[in-house]
């Protein structure tokens, strides 16, 4: 390998960039990062093939009519997955690899680093999670009898599932270890609802139904006649939580030494 | 160019960095060395504002570090050249730090050349050697093209081919005048590449210096001279030299020059087998620096 | 076996490692200490106190029927025609609509006396379950099937009773017999009409479910006779369980022989309800932090090359990972068992503290419910360990344990209709929460043993079974690729 010292250019510190710019960049080289890790794509495509693929199978299932309209999009309760390992993996396999060192050295404001992965991770499962929802909506059409597709529950469980990542990726950058934050998110999206249903005493049930983040952001697929939470409200709880795990991650993330 | 100010650090109940300090100047290659533990990295990631000091603080071109908008573009650096994702080709690594810094593709591309990657540019770096990790992190480090460069352990990994490379590459960066910073603990890699060297241990300075300076302090100016005559020490000493036996035949001479020392015993008719200056390493120099702090660390409390 | 210890230390000197399996322990203990039910029972004085009743096999049972009954002593016979049965099903306060409960029963019984829960046998013709036998609650012995009107004769010599039907009162069949241990010299024989509550299942939202009400059967009855050392013609009626009081039930009317009789409850098992398998509901949580155990001890070592160093101690690939899998097994399956019996002994207690009527669980299955937890945990560990040793990646692995073991539990215990649930609670990983039910599951009890209550559809040593078959199907495959990759 001979190198060509002649190449090396004059130090010339090239203009000063505008303020304000940080966030442009930030958001330019994370969306570089995420569409040139090989993974990205794969993970996009299982979002779409899960939630898609479940909805199909229940609406199968339930073709005989035993079931209400709302398995349309059951689906999502697959798709969130692997909505989370996008999303997990975004910071966690920075913080696994040390490359979070690099990232830091190449843009030492952290705030703009965390709002540019959230806004690039929140665009791409919104992108994969309109077309597995549309997919779930075409497939009820198609295989449920009394199924008929309504804008407020489809559009949404794309943004449940964009907050779905969104709160996953507040958490992995408060946990930093990947394999200790997929095990809380997947704790939240799939042990909590488990154990809120065990619970009967009336009042607390209520409470966790209304309160804990994935019950309340499945309100908005809610179609049957009384639910506990409004659908919109109870999306707003999740966005809420999904707030709160990415200022925990923002207030560590600036805190903490890299 | 990077002044570092009276920086301490801890991690628990270790002391990490003990009032470190230091400038770093442009047109030449600062070596930065001391033993294992002795606080290099901890400095180079306070400086990066990875870490943040418990005092003191750590100023690129007159600003901390992360005040600078696009950093890279002031101080380019490598700490760790396995910190990357293996999966991603080494050109994307380079082209999303590009974006980072408003920087494009064809910026990627020059210091893909420079470094001699060019033709490995779309293999995943996962299965890039050590020294060609390396380079890919030099490569990194010039990507805002800037005017001081901070590098860890450079050499680590690299083959004898890739060491004189590297060698000839922090030269001539140092010769377009740009502040080169590069850390190692072993002296003898330094040795024909740096101009000054600042060693340290337990976070602390021991020595701030020129190469030169540090050679001149070690040698002291002693010749070995290797003579049959027993006259030669009355000799020698009357022309106002100290001389001492070796033990093995010959004589440890210092107090006079070597051009004088041969004029002397010629003009006596001593006659001699060898007369040789001797020249001490900056591993020499650097060993009797640090002896102090090795020793105190092997016998003192902790 | 050196291997093993090394492993071992490996483990035990990561204290992420160490805190996880702290969690796994913590969590079951957590989730099952704490009352997430509470009941009514004992909540409001004395006289609130659930005492369930308690038939011959030491389990809870239901006994209230109408009894058309006499004192009979020694051996002898009974036989009736049923001539038909009819029903009525509740629909709301004061009102009610015609419809038979399958399991509405009317026949014929000899029972110790009239005192609930004690020992019986009896014949019966079913509101959709053909001619049946049943003794002491448990126990139930299938006749001839189809309906109709059907002739019935119960006879008793010593301890043993002998059940049999006939289409025409002339060619008999034996339907069964047993042996009442208990059974006084003179018994009380009679007929007897009852209808269980019906339960129907209701999908809402995200919630599924069952209701019901109670349901009345009216039997007529012809030429009852009692022969062969009985006889006797002084039948009265007795409400056994205290008189149905949710509607007008009808008096029994008597004309010579024949008899019209309506009834409301059961004789049988009591239904699905809360058992010791609520306090166990913390598993979810364990099995989380033991998937993700199970995941990172594997794929720690494709980071940074420590496989490298581990297949240079060790060089024997498939012993390397036989040790990993014994570490990580051995360690989650002792959490989950301790876990398990502090919650199985004081979790019951918890609750029954608190109000809830809680079925029995006997001391065998007490054991099968913490073994079987530890083992849960356990296989879903390796299968993880498994998985991590296949993607080589933590992240991933952890999302696919969860997602095939925890998530069809999920979707059955709430989008899915009963029967899809119950499909797929055979074949996935998370058949292995079979292992945690506690109660058994009666056919001859019409109700919703749904898998959200702790009622599943294979056994539980089969529902181990699928999930260890599984974790040997992947751990196999990871063997493989393991034996072939370079590392």
């Amino acid at each position: 390998m001979s190198v060509d010292m002649a190449e090396l250019s004059k130090v010339t510190v090239t203009s000063r960039p505008a303020p304000g710019t940080t966030m442009g960049r930030a958001l330019r080289a994370e969306w570089t990062k995420l569409r040139t890790s090989p993974g990205t794509l794969g993970l996009l495509l299982a979002v779409v093939a899960g939630t898609t693929g479940l909805s199909a199978t229940v609406a199968a299932a339930c073709s005989g009519g035993t079931c209400g309209a709302d398995v349309a999009l059951t689906g999502v309760q697959l798709g969130q997955a692997v909505v989370a390992i996008l999303a997990v993996l975004a910071i966690g396999n920075e913080y696994s690899t040390g490359m979070f060192t690099v990232t830091l050295t190449a843009m030492p404001r952290r705030l703009p680093v965390l709002v540019g992965k959230a806004v690039v991770v929140a665009a791409m499962v919104a992108a994969a999670a309109a077309v597995a929802v549309a997919g779930s909506v075409v497939a009820g059409e198609i295989l449920l009898p009394a199924y008929h597709a309504t804008f407020r529950p489809a559009a949404g469980s794309v943004l449940y599932l964009v907050l779905i990542a969104l709160l996953s990726l507040g958490i992995a950058t408060a946990v930093r270890s990947p394999a200790a934050a997929i095990g809380t998110v997947l704790t939240v999206l799939y042990a909590v609802p488990i154990i809120v249903s065990v619970v009967t005493d009336p009042v607390w049930h209520d409470r966790f139904e209304k309160y804990s983040p994935v019950s309340a952001g499945l309100a908005v697929q809610a179609t049957g006649p009384d639910p506990l939470i409004g659908p919109w409200k109870g999306l707003g709880v999740l966005a809420l939580w999904t707030l709160a795990a990415l200022l925990a991650g923002a207030i560590l993330l600036k805190r903490r030494d890299a | 160019m990077i002044l570092v100010n009276g920086i301490r650090k801890r991690f628990g109940a270790a002391v990490a960095l003990d009032g470190m300090t230091f400038e770093v100047r442009p047109g030449q290659v600062t070596g930065f060395v001391g033993p294992n533990g002795a606080g290099k990295s901890t400095t180079m990631r306070v400086i990066l504002g990875l870490d943040r000091p418990d005092a003191g603080q750590a100023l690129v071109e007159g600003k901390p570090y992360r005040e600078l908008a696009d950093p890279m573009r002031h101080l380019g650096s490598l700490l760790d050249a396995g910190a990357l994702q293996p999966s991603r080709t080494a050109r994307n690594h380079l082209l999303w730090l590009a974006h980072s810094q408003g920087l494009g593709a064809r910026r990627v591309d020059e210091v893909l050349e420079q470094t001699g990657l060019g033709g490995v540019a779309r293999r995943r770096a996962g299965g890039f050697s050590l020294g060609m990790r390396q380079r890919l992190g030099i490569a990194a480090a010039l990507l805002g093209d800037p005017p001081a460069l901070m590098l860890d352990e450079p050499f680590n990994g690299m083959d004898p081919e890739g060491i004189i490379w590297m060698r000839g590459f922090l030269r001539s960066l140092a010769g377009q005048g740009r502040a080169v910073l590069v850390s190692s603990h072993l002296m003898g890699e330094l040795q024909g590449t740096a101009d000054h060297v600042i060693v340290v241990g337990r976070g602390r300075v021991i020595a701030d210096a020129s190469v030169a300076e540090l050679l001149n302090s070690a040698s002291s100016g002693r010749i070995t001279v290797r003579t049959e005559s027993p006259e030669a020490p009355g000799i020698l000493a009357a022309a106002g030299a100290t001389a001492a036996p070796t033990g093995d035949g010959g004589l440890s001479i210092t107090g006079l020059p070597a051009e004088r020392i041969a004029e002397v015993l010629h003009r006596h008719g001593v006659t001699f087998s060898e007369l040789a200056a001797h020249r001490a390493t900056l591993e020499d120099a650097y060993l009797e620096l640090t002896r102090d702090a090795v020793e105190f660390r092997a016998e003192g409390p902790r | 076996m050196s291997i093993l210890r090394a492993e071992w230390t490996k483990f035990w000197t990561v204290r992420g490692w160490v805190l996880g399996t702290v969690a796994v322990a913590g969590l079951i203990m957590v989730f099952g200490l704490a009352p997430g039910m509470s009941g009514s029972c004992g909540k409001h004085g004395p006289a609130s106190e659930c005492k369930p009743l308690i038939g011959p096999a030491g389990v809870e049972v239901k006994d209230g029927f109408t009894f058309v009954h006499q004192p009979l002593s020694g051996d002898g016979s009974v036989t009736v025609r049923v001539a038909s049965l009819t029903g009525e099903i509740f629909a709301g306060p004061g009102a009610s609509r015609p419809g038979l409960a399958p399991w509405a029963k009317a026949g014929l019984m000899v029972k110790s006396g009239t005192t609930p829960g004690s020992t019986y046998a009896a014949i019966m013709v079913t509101g959709s379950h053909g001619v049946r036998m049943q003794w002491d609650f448990t126990h139930d012995k299938a006749g001839p099937s189809g309906s109709g009107p059907q002739w019935l004769r119960l006879s008793r010599a010593g301890q043993t009773v002998t059940a049999a039907a006939s289409p025409d009162g002339s060619a008999w069949t034996e339907v069964g017999s047993t042996q009442l241990t208990g059974l006084p010299v003179t018994a009380e024989v009679g007929l007897f009409v009852t209808s269980p509550q019906y339960s129907t299942e209701f999908h809402e939202g995200l919630l599924n479910g069952s209701q019901g009400g109670p349901s009345l059967a009216t039997g007529t009855f012809e030429q009852l006779t009692a022969e062969q050392g009985w006889s006797g013609t002084a039948w009265h009626t007795d409400w056994i369980g205290g008189k149905p009081d949710w509607s007008e039930t009808p008096e029994t009317e008597q004309e010579g022989s024949a008899f019209r009789v309506a009834g409301s409850g059961d004789v049988g098992p009591t239904g699905a309800g809360v058992s010791a398998t609520q306090t166990l509901v913390g598993t979810f949580t364990a099995l989380i932090a033991a998937v993700v155990l199970g995941a990172v001890f594997m794929s720690t070592e494709y980071r940074r090359g420590l496989i490298r160093m581990t297949l240079a101690a060790g060089p024997r690939r498939l012993h390397v990972l036989a040790a990993k899998a014994a570490v990580v097994g051995g360690v989650t399956f002792v959490c989950g068992v301790v876990a398990a019996a502090v919650v199985v002994v004081f979790g019951q207690r918890v609750l029954r503290a608190n109000g809830v009527a809680l079925l029995h669980t006997t001391t065998l299955t007490e054991v099968r419910l913490m073994v079987g937890t530890g083992a849960l945990l356990a296989f879903s560990a390796v299968l993880a360990l498994g998985l991590g040793a296949l993607l080589r990646r933590s992240v991933t692995a952890v999302t696919v344990a969860i997602v095939t073991i925890v998530l069809p539990y999920l979707l059955a215990v709430t989008v899915l209709p009963v029967e899809a649930a119950r499909g797929l609670l055979r074949f996935t990983p998370a058949a292995a929460f079979a292992l945690q039910q506690a109660v058994k599951q009666y056919p001859q009890v019409d109700d919703l043993y749904a898998p959200a209550v702790g009622y599943f559809p294979l056994s539980p040593w089969a529902g181990l079974a699928v999930l260890a078959g599984w974790t040997v199907l992947v751990l196999g495959a990871a063997a493989v690729l393991l034996r072939r990759r370079d590392v």
